[in-house]
């Protein structure tokens, strides 16, 4: 994590070189371009791009733009220029091509509900905000597959396929706002992962405005597309390829049953190892999720549901497929939740009960707000087998640094969202709050884990790549960034320390290698 | 004989013969590393002397692709076969490129689960080739492909470079999912050394119901009902061509897997459902090996094996407008399809006929959003055609990418599309 703001211990210092050992905290890209006090637009370009995407589809009011000026990761801040709002894949195109004569960067958005700081803009003056592209082209109920535009909403994928017994499988948290071309540009997850992947086994094709402004079709409605897998590599580059426009996704047919339950546990070794227990009984639950006490007390102070707030955690396990498999199933997983010490298990009786259930789980990041004045999400990822220790990690940091954290996570994947609680306006809290966060990523990477399983590196974790790739690695990935965007005028400064560092870094070692 | 004597041991290297060749170009040396230093050297000679490689595994899928524009060195990897690390608990399995699937089965058996992946030939097939040839079968209906596996992947670049990309946990977002970039790319823009798979449990029952069917049209209309059944929740879904399985007609064949009481209910629903359409139905109760067979199917030796993609239901259709073709040109197709996935696999006798076929049938495809390639042929066949066709308006990126990890054209030349 990192804090790129006035006050706080840690000063973020420009330019330094990743390959180098792995110092904490230290920013690698220029401070200096998040201020932005001189501008970068001149107002002949503004009134070219007002032109394509009319007069209501720019906004550069200061006080408007104060909207934009972080996502859901809200410790840095910084104001665009301009926001552009274009209402088509076209007009998307029109603006890019103007901002490409003039060489200028963009940084693309969708309803701004990433979690990384992937929207903010640093050293990018216009900021173009997909959430106006709101067509659903195509629906083909028959061979599952739709055509969106990138701002359309999760959710009414889901909404608009309903009636033909089909849904669209990733289901973050903030399904109901987060737009598909968000999706695809952080490779979402969400709870029914663990049975049903990720964003990018799910996008068949997309429509790419390169950062030129010309819009390539990639892959499409057939699988099996002859070529290298563009769409898989568009898929998570996190905007810094161009701007998805259009996607292809794949639909899945709904299951004809669920079977939802709640296992109480008295702490949360005892249900970690019932999650592994889990799967080492070859089941696989549609999802395994797992919230400790601090995060029951907050749920059930928001929604009252009669969750056991004196528990030290809690699984909600997911069954779902065909109704004759559930129950022999539902018995193996009591079995294992019995072996681990279970205190009671509740299954949900109907469709309410297993609504109520899942809205105290994609809703708990919001009922933290009763704990604290402002929370930070951690996403980290161990193999599934070391999430006990990856617990006592998370549990010994908080106490080293004095933060108190809850953790509701997607156990089954190991993936973990330690939710570090702080008030923004103690500096010494936010501080520690970094520091906490920092080491419990760098305990996730240690366990033989991942620095993010579904959030992105944005700007937050560009300080920790180094812990997880070598130079030859990042390398390897600026030479596929600079494949799609030679300029770097795409999203800049994001999930790479420095590119340019990077190349020259690895120049002597390559010769020597040969 | 040198520089590769030098890095690899001279017992590891051959000059090549006629049983290198790769679609007729055979080899100057086949060189088989034994460990991934000894790939790192081998790589980065070549490219010092702008030697043109293809890596290779057991050589079960070496003729798909086009012919390559340069061949000097068949870079072998049966040597790098180890499976590194099977983390049974994390349902994790990372292996070198050069393991045989059955060897890897072996391991992840012990502990009930796979790696649900099915391609034609699976025992000589390895796990590097199943990635660069991004091989599938059967199981990808439900299970997926490669590119829905594979989390993790290490390659050895142009330069001799070992690459890390992905990595060993199911949920990965950190950084470009340069694992994407290797599936499928026929080892052109590296040398994939070693991969990280996630594996799932083994299913305690496999099951499989045959539904005899009057045409490939109506065979597809049942596979997908049965698709859209939620309660029978198939397995794997085949539709076979006229006259390829035994007997005349076609047919569809549906895998279901799961617990014994999911089983048993989805049989019942498949065949209630056969009875209503007055169709015949035979349940298989080894469906595994019936999934084994049709993996195998349309069957070797044939002069080519063609693959079409197209949108699910037009399956039915493309398969009879195929046999129409073929008896047009006084040949015989025979075609099975992964019908939920809009995949037709089609082998014909004739070298003739083949490039014809592709003629006849590509322009329809394409336009439609498909694809038309040649999986394998004699060479001849691969002379007379385009073995992959339009690569669509992607091609462009597709150079350039080409361009950026391969820039002095060693990695298998010419072998991918439109020339790559």
């Amino acid at each position: 994590m990192y804090l790129g703001r006035a006050g706080t211990e840690e000063k973020p210092r420009g330019g330094r070189e990743f390959a180098g050992d792995a110092a904490h905290g230290e920013v690698v890209h220029e401070p200096e371009a998040r201020l932005q006090t001189t501008s970068m637009l001149a107002p002949a370009l503004l009134a070219s791009i007002r032109a394509v995407v009319g007069a209501d589809g720019v906004v550069d009011r200061p006080e408007a733009l104060l909207v934009y000026e972080c996502d859901g990761y809200t410790l840095e801040r910084a104001a665009p220029e301009a926001v552009v709002l274009p209402r088509t894949p076209e007009e998307v195109s029109g603006v890019l091509k103007l901002l490409a004569s003039d060489g200028i960067p963009f940084v693309p958005r969708g309803a701004g509900t990433g979690l990384s700081g992937g929207t903010l803009p640093v050293g990018a003056p216009v900021m173009i905000c997909t959430s106006r592209l709101q067509a659903i082209e195509l629906v083909d109920a028959k061979n599952r597959r739709v055509v969106v535009q990138a701002g359309v909403v999760n959710q009414w994928v889901t909404n608009a396929v309903r009636a033909y017994g089909l849904h669209y499988a990733p289901d973050p948290s903030s399904q109901p706002a987060c737009t598909i071309g968000g999706n695809v540009a952080e490779n979402s997850g969400g709870p029914h992962t663990l049975k049903y992947g990720v964003t990018t086994n799910h996008v068949l094709g997309v429509e790419l405005a390169l950062p030129t402004g010309e819009l390539v079709s990639l892959g499409g409605l057939v699988e099996d597309r002859p070529g290298y897998d563009l769409v898989g590599l568009c898929v998570g580059s996190e905007g810094t390829f161009g701007i998805v426009t259009r996607a292809t996704l794949r639909l899945v047919r709904s299951p004809e049953a669920y079977k939802t339950l709640l296992a109480v546990f008295e702490s949360v070794d005892a249900a970690s190892e019932a999650v592994s227990g889990i799967i080492a009984a070859g089941i696989v639950p549609a999802a395994l999720e797992m919230m400790d006490r601090l995060m029951l007390e907050a749920v059930e102070a928001a929604f009252r549901i009669g969750l056991p707030t004196d528990a030290g955690a809690v699984l909600l396990v997911e069954l779902d497929g065909p109704s004759v498999g559930l129950d022999p199933q539902a018995a193996s997983v009591a079995a294992v939740c019995r072996a681990n010490q279970v205190r009671e298990i509740r299954v949900a009786r109907d469709d309410a009960e297993r609504a109520a259930l899942w809205k105290c789980r994609k809703r708990a990041f919001g009922a933290v707000g009763r704990l604290a004045p402002n929370y930070c999400t951690q996403d980290g990822v161990v193999p599934r087998t070391r999430v006990p220790d990856i617990l006592r990690s998370i549990a010994a940091a908080g106490e080293r640094h004095r933060v108190r954290i809850g953790n509701v996570f997607h156990a089954g994947d190991g993936n973990i969202h330690p939710i570090l609680l702080f008030d923004e306006r103690d500096p010494d809290e936010v501080a520690r709050v970094l520091a906490a966060g920092r080491e419990i990523l760098e305990a996730c990477v240690a366990l033989g884990g991942s620095l993010t399983g579904e959030h992105g590196i944005g700007v937050e974790k560009i300080a920790q790549m180094p812990l997880l790739f070598a130079p030859d690695d990042l390398l390897a990935m600026t030479r596929l960034r600079a494949v799609f965007d030679p300029a770097g005028r795409a999203n800049p400064h994001k999930i790479f320390p420095d590119a340019k560092v990077c190349v020259e870094a690895r120049a002597p070692r390559r010769r020597a290698a040969v | 004989m040198t520089p590769w004597a030098d890095i690899v041991g001279l017992a590891h290297v051959a000059p090549g013969g006629a049983a290198d060749a790769v679609d007729g170009v055979v080899p100057r040396a086949v060189v088989r590393p034994g460990s991934i230093d000894e790939v790192r050297s081998c790589v980065g000679a070549a490219a010092g002397i702008r030697a043109a490689l293809v890596t290779s595994g057991l050589g079960a899928h070496l003729d798909l692709g086009g012919p390559p524009a340069r061949l000097d060195v068949l870079l072998r990897l049966d040597r790098l076969a180890a499976v590194v690390d099977h983390q049974a608990g994390d349902m994790t399995v990372t292996v070198e490129a050069g393991c045989a699937l059955p060897h890897l089965a072996g391991t992840l058996a012990t502990a009930g689960q796979w790696l649900p992946l099915d391609p034609p030939r699976p025992a000589t097939t390895t796990i590097g080739g199943l990635i660069a040839a991004d091989l599938s079968g059967p199981l990808r209906a439900s299970q997926g492909r490669v590119r829905d596996l594979l989390l993790g992947i290490r390659v050895v670049g142009f330069d001799g470079a070992l690459v890390s990309g992905g990595g060993r946990v199911v949920k990965n977002v950190a950084g470009y999912d340069l694992p994407k970039l290797h599936v499928g790319a026929l080892g052109t823009v590296g040398v994939i050394v070693e991969a990280t798979f996630k594996v799932r449990p083994r299913p305690a029952r496999e099951e499989a119901v045959r539904i005899a069917t009057k045409s490939p049209r109506e065979a597809t209309e049942v596979a997908l009902a049965l698709l859209d059944d939620p309660e029978v929740a198939p397995y794997w879904l085949e539709v076979v061509g006229s006259g390829v399985l035994d007997g005349d007609g076609a047919a569809a064949v549906v895998g279901l897997a799961g617990i014994p009481e999911e089983v048993e209910h989805a049989r019942a629903r498949v065949l209630a459902a056969t009875r209503t359409r007055g169709l015949e139905a035979m349940t298989v109760a080894d469906g595994d090996a019936l999934r084994l067979r049709l993996g195998a199917i349309p069957g070797e030796p044939a002069a080519a094996l063609l693959r079409a993609a197209m949108l699910p239901a037009d399956v039915g259709e493309f398969m009879e407008h195929v046999d129409a073709v073929a008896r047009t040109m006084d040949a015989r197709a025979r075609s099975i399809a992964h019908a939920a996935n809009g995949v037709v696999r089609i082998a014909i006798e004739q070298p003739g006929v083949a490039a014809s076929l592709i003629a006849a049938l590509r322009p329809a495809l394409a336009a439609r959003g498909g694809s038309f390639v040649v999986e394998r042929a004699v060479p001849s066949v691969k002379v007379s055609c385009d073995v992959w066709g339009d690569a669509g308006p992607g091609f462009p990126l597709m150079r350039r990418l080409k361009e950026a990890f391969d820039p002095a054209g060693i990695l298998a030349p010419g072998r991918f599309v439109g020339g790559l």
